[in-house]
């Protein structure tokens, strides 16, 4: 567990800097170097009068489960979404009016936001959850030997959990 | 409940790759963040547009969400007791019917709606603004203004 500073809420107080015991708060990036951080440490955390540190765990809990009544909805929604995604795209791709371009790019931004919503809820909520290990793995079964498919870093993704 | 990836569209597998990359993203793991973007664009570069696509079949496909997909979600969410999936769809319905309006009123007014004035999408719920300057906060979901954002008119 590392410490993280939220950028838009510092107000550059320094009062991480003076409390934090291996200098990792203090960076050119503004970022808190992880690295350095000593796990579960929090002296900072509490420091910080502007409350703009927080706590980055390395280990989550299991997600919520959703029954499969609500899950098969959602999915069908989702499913709903897409199409409405790809409808959008493929007017946009047919028109060269700017206006209409326009319209359909905020529907294909906005489906989409609205999908990934509902896969966050049907199971997919964090990347540590079983039903995204087993997704990625049927990806890299049906879809690793295309080209294009980013095979390294789905083993890495993999072998890191394991 | 598992999904079958070769019943899934591509983007489909792409939006579901795009919200890990998100979650990633939060968690400040940038290497995996970056797994599930690189997966996203190879599903997205999967896609090939329809020819002839129209404004009516999309506004009949959110007509059918609104009429029934919508429904019949919230009512299993409702008998499961699910309050995370209830505000999913709470959201997601809300910003499904501003997607509509949009459309309708586009059919109606044409390039006359966006003409003097910016277009804004929340890049949390989908809530969807058309107007000189977002609201503060959103009306769905409650997040600040600095993240909706202006969609602009590019020039081909």
């Amino acid at each position: 567990m590392h410490a993280a500073r939220n950028l838009r809420l510092c107000t550059k107080d320094c009062v991480c800097l003076f409390i934090c015991p291996t200098g990792a708060t203090n960076t050119e990036t503004g970022q808190i170097d992880f690295d350095k951080c000593l796990d579960g440490c929090r002296l900072c955390v509490d420091a910080c009068p502007s409350g703009a540190i927080y706590l980055v765990s390395s280990t989550y809990p299991k997600p919520q489960t959703t029954e499969d009544a609500v899950a098969e909805r959602l999915f069908a929604l989702a499913n709903s979404k897409a199409a409405q995604e790809d409808l959008a795209r493929s007017i946009a791709h047919g028109s060269d009016d700017p206006a209409l371009r326009q319209i359909c790019k905020v529907v294909e931004m906005s489906s989409r936001i609205i999908a990934e919503d509902l896969w966050r809820e049907s199971g997919y909520i964090i990347a540590q959850s079983d039903a995204a290990e087993q997704l990625v793995e049927a990806m890299l079964a049906e879809y690793g030997a295309e080209e294009g498919f980013p095979v390294e870093a789905v083993q890495a993704f993999l072998n890191g959990r394991r | 409940m598992d999904v079958d990836v070769r019943q899934m569209t591509w983007t489909e597998l792409a939006a579901v790759c795009t919200n890990l990359e998100k979650a990633c993203t939060k968690q400040l793991r940038g290497e995996e963040a970056a797994t599930f973007a690189q997966l996203a664009s190879f599903y997205e570069s999967r896609r090939e547009p329809h020819s002839d696509a129209k404004i009516e079949e999309l506004v009949a496909l959110i007509d059918a969400d609104l009429a029934g997909g919508y429904r019949s979600a919230n009512e299993a969410a409702q008998a499961a007791e699910d309050r995370g999936s209830k505000r999913a769809l709470l959201w997601g319905e809300k910003a499904t019917k501003l997607l509509k309006s949009l459309l309708v009123r586009y059919e109606k007014q044409g390039a006359k709606l966006t003409e003097d004035t910016g277009v804004f999408v929340c890049e949390i719920c989908g809530f969807v603004y058309v107007g000189d300057a977002p609201p503060e906060v959103c009306p769905i979901c409650k997040v600040p203004s600095f993240k909706i954002h202006p969609v602009r008119k590019e020039a081909i």
